[in-house]
């Protein structure tokens, strides 16, 4: 099948229907997703969490995913970092003409198993089609909706210092992962697969195995490395970082030696960092290990009181040494 | 027997400079911490290995002259496109139009230009003994394969006159591993019998520090020595096929280095049946003398005379976001590698 995506598949005509029937309605079928021009939807009392988020990565496949699973995922992800249990997501394409049809069902099929491996309906949509070269294949941006757990008080500015920081596997596979997608390097390192995945499986777990919890945030662009900056930023704390207990995979390990990449800033897509009061890291890190991807998650670090908005590094020679912001340029459109 | 780490710590003799000459040595012993461990008595210096470190100014000028006026396609590694020029860099030319691709390989350079027919494409080709036999396989092939809109800026350089003109710089020096995988050893051997003394190393914790220790344990002596504590990798009589692609190729030249000025016989061209790939001969450019922004002190940091911290730009008006001088743009360049891991985490 070599069917493409045209122009008058954009128009609002007739093929728009018909790509809506046979690619978006096929795969996210819910009684909540109707041929209304808004999904009406009623919620429980309570808190809500409420984000966006534009999907751009190239190329769209790669192993572990495609742009449709990272769609989902980075806002189911982003929801469950506030607490929020996903339940709504709208999407929004931007398809190049010329797209083949049968990538984006695949795109499409992807976004359907993980919405539903999140427990989260896709109950609007929308889609445009852009001449070609005017966009690089397909643009997603899906919104999210989700409401947040009663005892749930999370945010990047709660980190205190005697906090132990958490993450729930190892790091840096999303970006290393596209780099050699991108079939610029002649490497090949066929154990390296995107961490993409829904996180609210994750994260509900060990809020209610554990009260308390000051800081959830997903490692997407920027990695860790960013992830620690930001939050010792925001809590104006510092945040000492054992270089040695970072989970790393081999062939992550492998490529970053051969390129000379340091995997705290490569991207992860499956990844979130826990700041936590000390004595509650045990739990934590135990019952992320009973779930599934997480098997690797470990405490990397602690906050401090001293340097504050710094990352301080105990490097594997024992000496302390700044962790060096992120900045400059780092791999675009990695998701 | 004692670690390296115990010789080092136990270590109390006379001050000791070292320098080493490869960037990366210098960003492994920043990333490392290594310098913060040191006794009083040892000082780490970062000598001129980064290639784009000791680029001159004027090579950013002909690059960014090709790319604007002969609307040539420029192909470079990353590193090179933020190094300011006289008047800009490579990244201010790409904002005013200039097509600069960054390649992993100067094969790739090769291939676009061979895709691409019509336009003319430019490689920049920077660097030591490491990257140059990369260089002189890719004119070789286009030269095999009749490729007419392929050509190469060089500014390639080969370490040992610049040994000889930093003789007197540091007590001993860390030779840089990769590059003495290509040219072996002997090299060293040469300059230990003229009073140079150094260590060959790799790039782990282990390795270099290891390297330090033999540093010190050999300075007890009082006598010039050199030692390969890089065996597994380093050979002493190097590589010779790539040493022979590059003497096919290339031949010696004098060279500019920023910071330590004209070295004779330190740079490379290319002979003259390869002139034909020579970007300098191709468009007719002669070379030309960049003007370095004068606070910059890079040149006497590259000669081990000054630390980063104390030039006048540094961490002011000179960031690794806004780079005023080479040093500060390559992650190998020893004042990017002390802007980033912080020389005091305090300050």
């Amino acid at each position: 099948m070599n069917e493409r995506v045209t122009l008058a598949h954009g128009a609002g005509g007739q093929q728009t229907t018909e790509l809506i029937d046979r690619v978006f309605k096929a795969h996210f079928s819910n009684p909540d997703f109707t041929a209304d021009d808004a999904a009406v939807l009623t919620l429980d009392a309570g808190r809500l969490a409420f984000t966006t988020d534009g999907f751009i990565v190239s190329p769209c496949e790669f192993p572990g995913g495609n742009i449709g699973k990272l769609s989902i995922c980075g806002t189911v992800n982003d929801l469950s970092c506030m607490g929020a249990k996903p339940l709504y997501m709208t999407c929004a394409f931007v398809i190049e003409e010329g797209f083949p049809m049968e990538t984006l069902e695949r795109i499409a099929a992807a976004m359907a198993a993980t919405a539903k491996e999140a427990g989260v309906r896709i109950v609007a949509g929308d889609t445009k089609v852009a001449g070609r070269g005017q966009v690089d294949g397909v643009f997603i941006t899906t919104t999210g909706i989700g409401r947040v757990m009663e005892k749930a008080n999370l945010s990047g500015s709660r980190a205190k210092a005697g906090d132990a920081v958490i993450v729930s596997g190892d790091i840096g596979r999303h970006g290393c992962t596209i780099l050699l997608a991108r079939n610029e390097f002649g490497i090949e390192a066929p154990d390296v697969k995107s961490d993409c995945a829904p996180l609210w499986s994750t994260v509900e777990p060990i809020l209610r195995a554990v009260p308390g919890i000051h800081v959830i945030r997903d490692a997407t662009r920027g990695g860790v490395g960013t992830v620690l900056y930001e939050i010792a930023g925001q809590s104006r704390v510092g945040i000492c970082l054992d270089a040695a207990s970072v989970p790393v995979a081999p062939g992550v390990r492998g490529v970053c030696g051969m390129l000379g990449l340091e995997p705290l800033y490569l991207a992860c897509e499956g990844r979130i960092v826990i700041f936590a009061p000390k004595e509650s890291a045990p739990e934590i890190v135990k019952t992320l290990r009973s779930c599934p991807g997480s098997e690797d998650a470990a405490v990397i670090g602690e906050v401090t009181e001293e340097d504050p908005g710094k990352v301080v590094m105990l490097t594997e020679i024992g000496a302390k040494t700044l962790l060096p912001r992120p900045g400059g340029e780092l791999l675009p459109r990695i998701c | 027997m004692k670690s390296a780490r115990e010789i080092i710590d136990s270590y109390d003799g006379r001050p000791l400079r070292i320098m080493e000459v490869c960037g990366t040595h210098t960003h492994e012993i920043f990333r490392l911490g290594i310098r913060r461990i040191l006794p009083p008595g040892l000082k780490l210096i970062s000598g001129p290995g980064c290639p784009v470190c000791v680029t001159p100014c004027g090579y950013i000028d002909e690059a960014v002259s090709l790319a604007l006026e002969k609307n040539a396609v420029i192909c470079t590694f990353g590193d090179l496109i933020r190094v300011p020029g006289s008047n800009m860099s490579l990244a201010s030319a790409r904002s005013r139009g200039a097509e600069i691709r960054t390649v992993y390989s100067p094969l790739d350079a090769l291939e676009l230009a061979q895709s691409d027919p019509d336009r003319q494409v430019v490689f920049l080709s920077v660097g030591f003994e490491t990257t140059t036999p990369g260089s002189c396989l890719a004119v070789r092939k286009a030269a095999e394969r009749g490729v007419k809109n392929f050509s190469i800026l060089s500014a390639n350089k080969t370490m040992p006159r610049a040994y000889e003109a930093l003789k007197g710089s540091a007590d001993a020096f860390l030779y840089p591993g990769h590059v003495s995988v290509m040219t072996g050893t002997a090299l060293y051997e040469r300059l230990c019998a003229e009073g140079v003394s150094g260590i060959v190393t790799g790039f782990t914790a282990d390795e270099i520090l290891t390297a330090l220790a033999a540093v010190v344990e050999l300075s007890r002596s009082g006598k010039p020595f050199f030692r390969n504590c890089y065996p597994r990798v380093v050979r002493p009589e190097g590589n010779p096929a790539a040493v022979r692609l590059m003497d096919q190729v290339m031949e010696p030249c004098d060279a500019e280095w920023r910071g330590l000025g004209m070295i004779p016989g330190s740079g490379l061209k290319f002979r003259d049946r390869f002139a034909p790939f020579d970007a300098r001969v191709k468009f007719g450019i002669s070379e030309l003398r960049g003007r370095d922004n004068p606070a910059c002190s890079c040149g006497r940091i590259l000669r081990g005379e000054c630390m980063p911290p104390d030039c006048p730009l540094f961490g002011k008006v000179c960031t690794p976001a806004h780079p005023a001088g080479a040093c500060m743009v390559s992650g190998e360049g020893a004042c990017s590698a002390f802007y980033q891991y912080g020389e005091k985490i305090d300050e």
